[in-house]
């Protein structure tokens, strides 16, 4: 079982936070599709298209600015390829782009989970996001969600805003769970180096909120959705029980996923079961549009010993967490005696639940990054 | 007729030293324009990039006067630095000859002056040139004045050149056989040569740099070091040419190499004198000295396992470096490591830095600090070298630190700042002197503690790095000293504890509690970091437990990126040292020398 990335490379405007590749001009969008589809018809008969495929993932950029027709075409291509047995074909959004209409022709086209992009429904905070949607449009975005009747629907969110108060991150949570989202991404602001926002913190002109300031938004956000029944699974997931993003969920679990489109990404093991190929296309939407696609634009091979690192990585984000006995078969590993020691330790400190499965409890999970490294360098 | 002119060049650090060198090998055919590198004669990357010699070398070249006669010129180089005294001293005593080169713009500087007296005292001819006559802002009058009131000789015996453009050059390779004696030629008496310098060479052992002062030593001759009476046979004796030339025999007057199979390298030691086996010589040549080390500090592998290998590489250093000596050292914090002893804090940074690039070994240094010697309770008097084992404050009488004697020239709009600065650092004002275009001697005693930290970069930056510095050791002084401690969560780092004077503790504590809050990342828990004197806490701050740390989004190509920095961070993660249950980035044992310039003072 397999899933599917799809990089829809078009945005309206730049987000000051985002550091995924885009473009503002919309001219290309027809030829971009066509040579989308001619990428995924080049793995016809491949190894690839052995496997059947689970999830679709249409993410970006701005998948919404595309039309429910070009939407059909490349779900057609995919199936024309692929066999298929679709659990979740996901499609994020931009609440400007949202009417009736093209939810409903978005669902007729298979599309069964809809993610949307708020991020805040504070009018200030969307404004310094730089986003292209004002908090009505969002507002008014949810209620259609709401009443569109997909699957699933999931919000995303970002908390940890320069400026933004406990307040107003409780108003956005409110909002957003008055909607009855089945999930929510809320992530933390990532400042990225090369971005408008991440400039302006470089000059001094924002500043940064306080590591305190953002762990008590993460406890906030943590809290306000479990007392709604959405229950934090991964660092910056949370779903009603059972309505967990599968695709996402397979990243985590190392599944074998293909990306298509400018600057994605695919993963794939390797026949042997003790290999692990990742590799990526060229990002710039001029050259995918010249084929670049056909020959990956970085690529490395990674062995057992690498992939179980990053399956630990990987596995504890999540709060699944990851078995002893899948490290061991899967990846040949298991933990040191100064790594177990380390675990009994910080699982009297209430971060980490030991047995067959090592888990982060929330408060292990909200400094997953110093344990991992700990682990890892013990 | 005695045809051998042996000579170094006295200059100071940019004055052009390296520059002339360079000219006079070119001129003399000694060297292709093809092979022609800049500065020749600095050939470790180091001292290029530093623009200075680090270690002496010597080089032979063949020069033939307009006259159609045949000289053979040894050139002599010398360190340029205060650390390096003594090589300096040996350097001179290997020549008949000097040429004093000065900046026509910047005039004579500290350290000049010390070794050219130093040449004076050794009966070195001197030639006086003034080079950079091309730059606009040369003033050759001044100058020459300056020259002429050092070394009281006439104007007119003072050269003219210009390094860069060669010119002048030619007329100074004549006076070079005019003025400087031919060594003299004593080749019946038995062997003594010196040793002026050593380098080391992976396949032949250590190469031997002598002057033969008197009788001869031929290839195949048993000899044996004065020193300490160790014997080996001269396997391959040589010229110091661009590359090394063999022959058969050096005589007296002559200078060149000895490779002897020496395995315990140790034993060619700088200023040490060469004998034969057969026919000894009585007496060694006199102002040999062991390396005194001024300056102490901790050198530790941040990965214990390098231990071994540090112990590697401190040895083939100081195969090339005699004046580097080391002895192993147990820290509770940093582990097994060693105590190295330099003659001065460029020594010390060269050593640390030649590890790193050399021998590619990571390592932990510790703040520098001198030798005390301290009065104990009843009539015992010990040397200390390492703050702590300094002995608890109930057993001491007294400590006595070790004072020098700086003068620093400087121009005389710099008098404020460098009196300031000698205040600061508790010294003692001597007396100061004008001389010739507008600059101002000022001597100064002060505690070598007080040097060792920072103070030239200090001299440098406030008086715009016109100023010039030069000590000499003179006594040990009694000093009110504490020691100061530095206590994370309660246990006591022992590689953090300083000695420092009384008055100046509490600050300094102060400081360095800020800095390691600073420095110390965050971890799991809260990190207390105390300074106390004695059983006296006298300083606290305090480094916060980390309460959020993971990464957002973690999705299909945010994975390779992780992976990535989480490589970076294993790497970074392995520098650190684990003191207790907090962890220390390296950075922090040199917490005490990193503050920033008002935290100084």
């Amino acid at each position: 079982m397999s899933g599917l990335y799809l990089h829809i490379p078009f945005c309206k405007q730049a987000c000051s936070y985002c550091d995924f590749y885009f473009v503002t001009s919309q001219q290309y969008k027809q030829p971009f599709v066509d040579e989308l589809i001619k990428e995924i018809r080049s793995r016809k008969d491949t190894r690839f298209a052995a496997e059947k495929v689970r999830t679709i993932y249409f993410g970006g950029g701005t998948p919404s600015l595309l039309s429910a027709g070009q939407v059909h075409q490349i779900l057609e291509a995919i199936s024309e390829t692929f066999p298929l047995e679709l659990e979740e074909v996901t499609f994020e959004m931009n609440p400007d782009d949202v009417t009736v209409d093209y939810l409903n022709d978005l669902k007729k086209t298979g599309i069964n989970r809809a993610s949307m992009g708020v991020q805040s429904t504070d009018p200030d905070l969307l404004n310094f996001m730089h986003r292209a949607h004002t908090s009505e449009e969002a507002l008014q975005c949810l209620e259609l969600l709401h009443l569109s009747k997909f699957e699933v629907f999931t919000v995303d969110l970002i908390y940890g805003n320069p400026g933004q108060t406990i307040t107003s991150l409780e108003r956005d949570l409110d909002i957003i769970l008055g909607y009855n989202p089945q999930h929510v991404s809320a992530y933390s602001l990532t400042i990225e180096p090369r971005t408008r926002l991440g400039k302006q913190v470089e000059l001094g002109r924002i500043v940064p909120p306080e590591d305190d300031t953002i762990a008590t938004h993460y406890d906030v956000v943590e809290k306000t959705l479990r007392a709604a029944g959405i229950l934090q699974y991964e660092v910056s997931n949370f779903a009603r029980p059972g309505d967990e993003a599968i695709h996402n969920s397979n990243y985590w679990e190392h599944a074998n996923y293909l990306g298509f489109g400018p600057g994605a990404h695919s993963f794939w093991w390797e026949t042997s079961g003790r290999a692990g190929k990742r590799w990526s296309n060229e990002k710039k939407l001029r050259s995918y549009l010249n084929g670049s696609w056909n020959s990956p634009y970085a690529e490395e091979l990674l062995e057992l010993p690498a992939l179980a690192e990053e399956r630990l990585m990987l596995g504890l984000r999540t709060r699944k967490g990851i078995s002893e006995d899948t490290l061991q078969e899967k990846y040949e590993v298991s933990f040191s005696p100064a790594q177990t020691e380390y675990l009994h330790r910080m699982e009297q400190q209430g971060k980490v639940i030991t047995g067959n499965r090592i888990q982060l409890t929330t408060k292990g999970l909200k400094i997953a990054d110093t344990i991992l490294l700990d682990l890892l360098t013990i | 007729m005695n045809n051998i002119r042996n000579f170094c060049i006295i200059a100071h650090i940019d004055h052009g030293k390296s520059t002339l060198a360079d000219r006079l090998l070119q001129i003399t055919g000694s060297i292709s324009e093809r092979e022609m590198q800049e500065q020749i004669l600095d050939d470790m990357d180091l001292e290029r990039e530093r623009g200075i010699t680090i270690k002496s070398h010597a080089i032979r070249m063949d020069y033939k006067r307009p006259n159609g006669e045949e000289y053979v010129y040894n050139l002599i180089d010398t360190p340029g630095h205060v650390d390096f005294a003594y090589e300096v001293s040996r350097a001179l005593k290997a020549c008949e000859g000097a040429i004093l080169v000065v900046d026509a713009a910047q005039g004579i500087e500290a350290q000049t002056i010390s070794n050219l007296y130093q040449a004076i005292d050794q009966d070195l001819e001197i030639i006086p040139v003034l080079n950079k006559i091309d730059l606009p802002g040369a003033d050759p009058e001044g100058v020459g004045q300056q020259i002429v009131d050092l070394i009281g000789c006439d104007h007119e015996d003072i050269l003219s050149v210009s390094g860069k453009t060669g010119e002048g050059v030619e007329a100074l390779l004549e006076t070079i056989v005019e003025r400087v004696p031919g060594p003299k030629r004593e080749d019946d008496k038995p062997l003594r040569a010196l040793i002026f310098d050593s380098i080391f060479n992976t396949y032949r052992g250590s190469v031997a740099y002598v002057r033969v002062m008197e009788g001869v030593l031929r290839k195949g001759d048993a000899f044996r070091f004065m020193a300490n009476g160790e014997e080996y046979n001269a396997e391959e004796i040589g010229y110091l040419k661009m590359n090394k030339e063999p022959t058969k025999e050096l005589r007296a007057g002559e200078v060149g190499y000895v490779i002897g199979s020496v395995k315990s390298l140790q034993d060619v030691r700088v200023g040490d004198t060469i004998t034969k086996v057969d026919n000894p010589a009585e007496e060694a040549i006199p102002g040999y000295k062991e390396a005194k080390p001024m300056v102490f500090s901790g050198i530790f592998p941040t990965q214990a396992e390098d231990f071994e290998d540090l112990r590697g590489a401190l040895e083939k250093l100081q195969l090339n470096d005699a004046s580097l000596s080391y002895e192993p050292e147990t820290s509770k914090a940093l582990g097994f490591g060693f105590r190295a002893g330099f003659l001065g804090l460029l020594h010390m940074e060269i050593v640390q830095e030649r590890l790193d690039r050399e021998f590619d070994i990571d390592i932990i240094t510790t703040v520098p600090n001198v030798q005390y010697e301290v009065q104990l309770e009843g009539d015992e008097r010990i040397g200390v070298d390492n703050p702590s084992q300094m002995p608890e404050v109930g057993d001491i009488d007294t400590i006595f630190e070790p004072y020098i004697k700086a003068s620093i020239i400087t121009p005389a709009d710099y008098i404020g700042p460098v009196m300031k600065l000698c205040q600061d650092r508790r010294g003692v004002y001597v007396n100061q002197l004008f001389m010739q275009n507008n600059r101002v001697e000022i001597t100064y005693e002060l505690p070598m503690a007080e040097v060792v930290f920072d103070f030239y970069d200090r001299l440098k930056s406030g008086t715009r790095g016109y100023a010039s510095l030069d000590y000499e050791f003179i006594e040990y002084r009694k000093g009110d000293l504490v020691r100061l401690d530095i206590l994370l969560n309660g246990d006591q780092v022992d590689a953090l504890s300083s000695i420092t004077h009384r008055d100046k503790a509490y600050y300094l504590g102060r400081k360095v509690c800020a800095k390691l809050k600073e420095l110390i990342p965050q971890q799991q828990f809260e990190v207390a970091v105390q300074a106390a004197i004695g059983s006296r806490i006298i300083a606290r701050d305090t480094v916060r437990a980390i309460r959020k740390d993971v990464t957002a989004k973690c999705y299909g190509g945010d994975i390779s990126r992780k992976r990535k920095l989480l490589e970076k961070q294993k790497a970074g993660k392995k520098r650190m040292k684990q003191v207790g249950t907090v962890e220390i980035p390296q950075e922090a044992f040199l917490a005490v020398l990193s503050m920033d310039d008002e935290d100084r003072n």
